[in-house]
């Protein structure tokens, strides 16, 4: 195997990881966490094929950087919509939220 | 012919770092501990970015995302009111573990099946892209794609104001 498929194995391992901590996890925050994983692996995957093919290379990593951007977005959202939810309903695991009425 | 070997070497100890802090991340059963592997592994991201060359990235990925992210993510946990003996302490169904599983399963098998059935050759070193070649690429081809991201990071921060704004209450 060559060193850029490891590379993508490695970020696909995180993709995994972080599709568990999602399906796995019961709070909002520990959710946010598997999807941090998530951009991480495709982060990584975007600069190994940048870096180890002919490809322009200045794409790949500008990619990433706008990922980081668009995670620190996504992030404050959360927060928020965390806020949210944990003062109007005391905790911030997703069965209270995905309640009708109760 | 020693250096392939360090970098070989490197490369194994940031992928058992990435894996350790990834599983510690998903599986532990406080949000702290789990915030504790996330930084882990997203400092061995930062690695990786080091060994393929890309160092402006690396230190971006620790600026932002160890600086800032993951202490958002420490504020949200402060602000939920996080129980101390952990909230993902209650127990889980078989079904649950075998539902999560298969989501961890199922894209790593198929990925892990391309890279091997259809190998893709790739140059012996990465290439060297300093930070002015990252700098003229912001200000040429991607100007848009740049001011894009700052009306996002705009949009967002006004919108979460706007979502935890506490409305005072009428006496």
């Amino acid at each position: 195997m060559s060193p850029l498929s490891w590379y993508q194995l490695v970020a696909a391992l995180l993709l995994g990881i972080g599709l568990y901590g999602v399906v796995s996890r019961k709070t909002l925050i520990g959710m946010l966490i598997g999807v941090e994983l998530m951009l991480n692996g495709a982060g990584l995957s975007m600069v190994a094929a940048a870096q180890l093919t002919p490809m322009d290379g200045v794409l790949g990593q500008l990619g990433t950087l706008f990922v980081m951007g668009l995670a620190a977005a996504e992030a404050t959202l959360v927060l928020a919509i965390v806020l949210v939810v944990a003062r109007r309903m005391g905790n911030a695991r997703s069965d209270t939220v995905s309640e009708l009425k109760g | 012919m020693n250096m392939e070997l360090f970098a070989r070497l490197a490369f194994g100890i940031y992928a058992v770092v990435i894996l350790a802090g990834g599983a510690l991340a998903v599986s532990s059963p406080s949000l702290i501990r789990a915030m504790v592997g996330l930084v882990t592994a997203l400092f061995g991201v930062a690695g990786m970015y080091l060994l393929m060359d890309a160092t402006l990235v690396a230190f971006m990925q620790i600026l932002i995302y160890v600086g800032a992210v993951s202490v958002l993510i420490f504020f949200a946990i402060m602000l939920a009111h996080a129980s101390p003996d952990g909230d993902e302490a209650a127990p889980a169904s078989i079904w649950e573990y075998v539902r999560s599983g298969l989501v961890f399963v199922v894209p790593v098998g198929v990925v892990a099946l391309t890279a091997t059935v259809f190998p893709v050759d790739s140059m012996p070193l990465p290439k060297q892209i300093g930070p002015e070649a990252l700098g003229e690429g912001l200000l040429g081809p991607y100007t848009l794609a740049f001011e894009l991201i700052s009306v996002v990071l705009l949009a967002a921060m006004a919108g979460a104001v706007l979502v935890a704004f506490e409305r005072r209450k009428p006496r």
